[in-house]
């Protein structure tokens, strides 16, 4: 591109194109049917150049974090960039092509100005039902046909028109169809602001300025991105930790890690983890890349946003084959449990590198519960899905919060007791933060929490809780928070113990009591000031017994801080 | 007939409009807000105003006590009480991320510590009915600890109450009935009648935790109103842009929490009105922010709740779209890249031209190199400004750019301007309307200086710099009227709701509301009501409020919510099924609201001040320079001009003319 560009032009138009794609993530979000998408962010958008280049992405689930762009490139090498057609939609969910599982729709369109393709919008977002052998999504699935269909490129739209006969095969194969056509009609509409507003600034600048922008704007984000990761000392860092099992009785998973810092240039290679499993905590290689990216944007300039000068220091490796790099016919539906752990993992490798950027484990998955059944009061069918907040990781200077959602979970918010209840026939009367989970340390991880279901309908249950085998562990001596645990009483007196478990039955008058992990410690217990070890009692993230076996701070009947005591068993140590 | 009198109490200034109704003319004041006791500036202001105080017939004010309290984190210490089991809904605050990548996110700051949240037993179920009763002995130890430690003020937030406010209500009976009338009880539901208790719970402590001191300066207001002579109600303005008494405020004071914030809204309101223009957006552009609210069909957005420092607030609001650009916005530079913003110099060092150690150059430097402003412009606090100082600021980032300084100057606010007019596409098409359809009306110490710029990029047509922007709120309130807003919560399938049962809840919030209105002494005839319905598509959260009327059919609700939607997002879904969250009156009393202008200077003074070389565009340009107090009623200027007054600077580039309407506001339209 030769035309000459000034830097205010340049300015504003990188402040339109993060401007887009704030809109478009609005327009998706406010109007998306699920909750899924709404409040769990589990959706991204992108405008991308007429190469799948991202000009502006917004910040939606994290993990989404950079896939956008291949769904387009994909196509393209499949049928070349002279297959799109102005007024196309096209709609895909392959796993192995996407990254993700099959609820993962990607929607994108082709953009046009003055007869000519400019670019693309593109969005992806969690469906909440796309068939497959389980209502949500099955958590035993041993191969990707039990999860729903295959969908490569399709069109949706042809010249700016539904394609009603496909968009009915998609209907009619999601149990929930409606929810499913309402939040396609939610990415189109998304779509739709993008191509508005690009073409409103092509209008104004030009083709040719727009584009002598891009190239700049992606110099820039280069340059920054250089500087950043030079300054990480080179060395080798590495890392390794354990998913429990596959959700089909597997021994724990192993993922490893090596970080490569070297100059301006940074590899993650996932060597060693393991070859792909038979349930479904697999991934295809494009969303192994997003979740390193993920992680490698969380100590590496996080607040700049993403565009296509983004991530060109980052050098990703995985084996073909493995969990990261899975083959049909893997299955695909949990591929999030190995990619949160990936990132707690990418952050411990580079704490010694950077222990005031980097943060202590935290309790690491989404800890799911589905409880479905029909509703006794409409006899209507229901089905209650919810992620659980745990611990996070304490960090230099800072307590891990307490009761925070997970890392690849967005900004999901718990469901009120209030709406639960009223919607679904079943009670929470206990739901608070579990003393003593945090992982003690010179800065606490934080605590996890329980959530008790009364069922008060025959129904059934999924459960999917992980990091039991390495629960959030903790830095520079910090110990580790407490792992998960869920607990079934059943009327019949029967209590059982389970962390995951497919469409299990359960009778009326069941309670489920859920609890999550603490997040880990960060420095030595010992050194934590005893002022903020009695401040923990006084708030209950900590128990007196706590105080006195994890941090060697005894408190006195009056609350206070018995000095003398505290002393003689900190010097025991 | 008499006066009437609207104060607005900001954080520097304490701004009067007076409308005398015998003389038809209207007034303004401005005193030093006096910090410790607000109600000080007042009386100050209204002895150099009012020679009558028996005269006084209407006293409306907006403060900033409440909020100022909350902001400093300076309230009272409440001690919150939840339904045993559940009490950690406070504390785990949802568990939500506002922002997902950082992995030593912190969670906002609760007003109340894990510690003060308090559980006692009782529990309804979801339809109210009561599952576990209130055991009155839990109050105990609670009623000790109360005592024990002094505490002033107490939240009660018990689930379900919004169905059923039966155990709240016994409550604070207990509570009074120990602790007397000192210790302020409040309870969720008269809040908020609305689930979600975390939510209801961060309300209910909000009111607990301005409620003493509020209480403090209105009794402390209405004594020295009564001492002055004046025997008029006093009115305080409201969040959700309606007034109420003080009286009332008192029981629910977080409903005036942001009473000032809302006034640049409440101010285009009264424009709207004044001026026949339904449609309207409102632009405020001072040091550090860009406030934008929008008048559409002469009534302001208000939504039904918000977020304040990231804790939820379940009441309505006017809505403010708040962006980081204002006159203190940084130019600096990343990677041989010019950026602008939203890092700002605030107050101290403030702007290079301040004079008080700023070397950045910032956006209000920029205005001053390029003689948009003048160094006599009284920005900051009075001060001469620092032309050299502005230049050389301009100059370090220009250099390092090889751009020519007023390139670098007119840049920088090409890209301030841009960014101001995306963030307004942005509030524009979230609620569906096309920016060319409506006017801009811009206040704020810089709003009016880019204004025209904006307008340019967005295809607006007109912009209006109103008369007197720095009372422009307190103007709004004067023609405000009483406002309650009441909700029922109403979970119901739209295939299982009829007419009947829309009706039985109207009829009830109905009698209510005209009782609310009837305390606020307002007759009968002047009561009026609004009635509006939360709908959405079964499985959304997010619900879009639409008015219903009577009689309620529930086929045309359903037509209206689909083309309701369709409005808002671009697409909807007709035939998918509907449920209803909440049904909501809003219970208005008609307050004399005649609008009255201003007087402009008759004494024939020659509102030409001057010239100024003014840079255009990269051209330096002979520019006259207006003096606003002297600009006659309907007359007309072309740019390019400047328009000095006391608050405010209008520039007018050519190819733009101006008109002084009737009002005595500045009307700005494109030349052809």
């Amino acid at each position: 591109m030769s035309t000459k560009i000034d830097p205010v032009t340049t300015e504003i138009i990188r402040n339109a194109f993060i401007s887009i794609a704030q809109d478009m993530n609005a327009t998706l979000i406010r109007s998306a049917y699920s909750p899924i998408i709404y409040e769990g962010k589990d959706c991204s958008v992108a405008l991308l150049d007429n190469h799948g280049n991202v000009l502006g992405q917004s910040l939606g689930l994290p993990l989404f974090l950079g896939n956008l762009q291949v769904c387009v490139q994909l196509t393209a090498e499949l049928y070349g960039w002279d297959y799109f057609r102005p007024g196309d939609v096209f709609y895909m969910n392959d796993s192995y092509m996407t990254g993700t599982h099959l609820n993962d729709a990607t929607v994108f369109a082709p953009i046009y100005w003055k007869e000519q393709l400019v670019g693309f919008s593109a969005s992806r977002a969690h469906w909440l039902d796309v068939g497959g052998k389980d209502a949500g999504g099955p958590m035993d699935s041993s191969d990707i046909y039990q999860e729903g269909m295959r969908w490569p490129p399709t069109r949706i739209y042809e010249n700016n028109k539904p394609r009603e006969d496909i968009i009915e095969v998609l209907r009619r194969n999601g149990r929930f169809g409606f929810l499913l056509v309402g939040d396609m009609n939610a990415q189109v509409a998304a779509g739709r602001t993008g191509e508005t507003r690009y073409r409103g600034i092509l209008d104004r600048f030009g083709y040719d300025t727009v584009m002598a922008a891009r190239d700049e704007i992606f110099r820039q984000s280069e340059v920054l991105e250089r500087e950043a990761v030079s300054a990480i000392p080179d060395g080798v860092y590495q890392a390794e930790g354990f998913v429990d099992n596959d959700g089909l009785g597997s021994p724990p998973i192993p993922v490893k890690m090596k970080v490569t810092v070297a100059g301006e240039q940074m590899t993650i290679d996932l060597t060693g983890s393991s070859p792909q499993t038979r349930g479904p905590v697999n991934c295809g290689f494009a969303q192994t890349i997003s979740a390193a990216r993920v992680a490698f944007k969380l100590l590496v300039n996080p607040l700049r946003p993403v565009d296509g000068g983004t991530f060109k220091t980052l050098t990703i490796e995985a084996p073909e084959g493995s969990i990261f790099r899975a083959q049909e016919p893997a299955a695909c539906q949990w591929y999030f449990t190995p990619l949160g752990l990936l990132i707690d993992l990418f952050v411990t490798a580079l704490a010694p590198a950077m222990p005031d950027k980097a943060a202590s484990a935290h309790y690491g998955d989404s800890m799911v519960i589905f409880i479905g059944g029909v509703d006794p009061r409409n006899k209507l069918p229901f089905l209650a899905v919810e992620p659980t907040p745990g611990g996070w990781g304490g960090y230099k200077n800072g307590d891990g919060q307490d009761a925070l959602i997970n890392n690849v979970n967005g900004a999901f918010k718990d469901l009120p007791v209030e709406v639960y209840e009223s919607k679904f026939p079943v009670m929470l009367k206990n739901y608070g933060i579990r003393a003593d989970s945090g992982g003690p340390g010179e800065f606490r991880g934080g605590c996890g929490l329980y959530r008790e279901y009364s069922v008060e309908a025959d129904a059934y249950t999924s459960l999917w809780f992980d990091r039991s085998v390495t629960p959030a562990w903790g830095l520079f001596g910090g110990k580790s928070g407490v792992g998960p645990d869920v607990a079934l009483y059943t009327p019949d007196g029967k209590e059982a113990h389970i962390l995951k478990v497919n469409a299990k039955p359960i009778p009326n008058g069941t309670v489920i009591r859920t609890h999550t992990g603490g997040g880990g410690g960060y420095g030595d217990p010992f050194k934590r000031d005893p002022a903020r070890v009695r401040a923990d009692v006084l708030d209950g993230y900590v128990t007196v017994q706590g105080a006195k076996e994890q941090y060697g701070v005894v408190i006195k009947d009056d609350m206070s801080v018995d000095e003398a005591t505290t002393a003689k068993l900190r010097a025991k140590e | 007939m008499g006066y009437r009198i609207a104060v607005d109490i900001g954080g520097t200034f304490t701004d009067f409009v007076l409308a005398d109704t015998d003389s038809r003319t209207t007034t303004t004041g401005k005193v030093l807000t006096t910090p410790g006791n607000a109600a000080q500036g007042v009386m100050t202001g209204l002895q150099q105003m009012v020679s009558d105080p028996s005269s006084v017939d209407f006293f409306v004010h907006g403060t900033t006590v409440g909020l100022n309290a909350f902001l400093e984190r300076k309230g009272a210490r409440v001690l919150l009480i939840m339904t045993a089991g559940v009490r950690d809904a406070y504390s785990i605050a949802r568990g939500d991320r506002k922002t997902l990548y950082q992995v030593q996110y912190r969670k906002p700051e609760r007003l109340v510590p894990r510690r003060d949240v308090l559980e006692v037993r009782e529990r309804l179920r979801y339809d109210g009915s009561v599952l576990e009763p209130l055991h009155e002995e839990d109050f105990e130890p609670i009623i000790q600890k109360i005592c024990a430690e002094g505490i002033q003020s107490v939240a009660i937030c018990f689930i379900h109450a919004y169905v059923n406010p039966a155990h709240e209500l016994r409550a604070r009976e207990i509570l009074n009935a120990a602790l007397g009338k000192d210790v302020s009880v409040t309870l969720s539901h008269e809040v908020s009648r609305e689930w979600r208790e975390y939510e209801r719970a961060s309300s209910a402590v909000m009111n607990a935790y301005i409620a003493p001191i509020v209480e403090r300066y209105l009794s402390s207001l209405e004594q020295e109103l009564a001492n002055f002579g004046t025997d008029a109600p006093v009115h305080v303005m409201q969040s959700s842009g309606g007034v109420i008494r003080a009286k009332t405020a008192r029981e629910i004071p977080v409903q005036t929490l942001l009473s000032g914030p809302v006034g640049g809204a409440i101010g285009g309101v009264a424009l709207s009105k004044a001026t026949g223009r339904p449609n309207l957006l409102c632009v405020d552009m001072g040091g550090t922010s860009f406030d934008m609210s929008l008048i559409i069909d002469g009534k302001p957005g208000v939504s039904n709740e918000t977020e304040q420092q990231g804790l939820p607030l379940l009441l309505p609001l006017v809505e403010i779209h708040t962006i980081g650009a204002g006159g203190g916005s940084l130019g600096w530079l990343e990677a041989g890249a010019l950026r602008v913003g939203p890092q700002s110099a605030g107050a101290v060092p403030g702007p290079a031209c301040y004079g008080r150690g700023g070397t950045q150059p910032t956006v209000t430097d920029a205005n001053l190199f390029l003689g948009r402003i003048g160094t006599d412009a009284r920005l900051g606090g009075w001060m001469q400004l620092d032309y050299d100082a502005a230049e050389k600021a301009i100059h370090s980032v220009a250099s390092q750019l090889n751009l020519s300084d007023v390139d670098l100057a007119e840049g920088m606010l090409s890209i301030i301007n841009a960014k101001m007019a995306d963030a307004i596409r942005t509030i524009t098409i979230q609620v569906g309307i096309d920016p060319r359809d409506i006017s801009m009306v811009a206040f704020g110490g810089a709003g009016s200086m880019h204004a025209v710029w904006l307008a340019r990029e967005l295809g607006i047509k007109e912009v209006i710099a109103p008369w007197s922007p720095g009372t422009f709120s307190a103007w709004g309130m004067l023609q405000t009227d009483i406002r309650r807003d009441l909700t029922s919560n109403f979970f119901h399938r739209a295939v299982d709701t009829t007419p009947e049962m829309i009706s039985e809840i109207f009829d009830r919030l109905v009698t209510e509301g005209q009782a609310l209105i009837r305390e606020e002494e307002v007759p009968d005839e002047d009561i009026y009501f609004a009635m509006s319905a939360d709908i959405r598509y079964i499985g959304q959260e997010y619900v879009v409020t639409i008015p219903i009327n009577r009689p309620f059919d529930i086929a045309t609700i359903d037509a209206d919510f689909h083309a309701a939607y369709k409005v808002r997002y671009g697409h909807s879904t007709p035939g998918a099924p509907l449920e209803f969250v909440n049904l909501r009156l809003t219970a208005f009393g008609r307050l004399e609201s005649e609008v009255m202008g201003f007087q402009p200077r008759t004494d024939g003074a020659n509102p030409v001040k001057g010239t100024r070389d003014v840079y255009f565009d990269g051209v330096k340009m002979s520019t006259t320079i207006l003096d606003r107090d002297a600009m006659p009623i309907d007359t007309y200027y072309e740019g390019p001009l400047v328009v000095d007054e006391s608050s405010a600077t209008t520039v007018v580039p050519q190819g733009y003319s101006v008109h002084v309407d009737p009002l005595g506001n500045l009307i700005i339209t494109r030349k052809d």
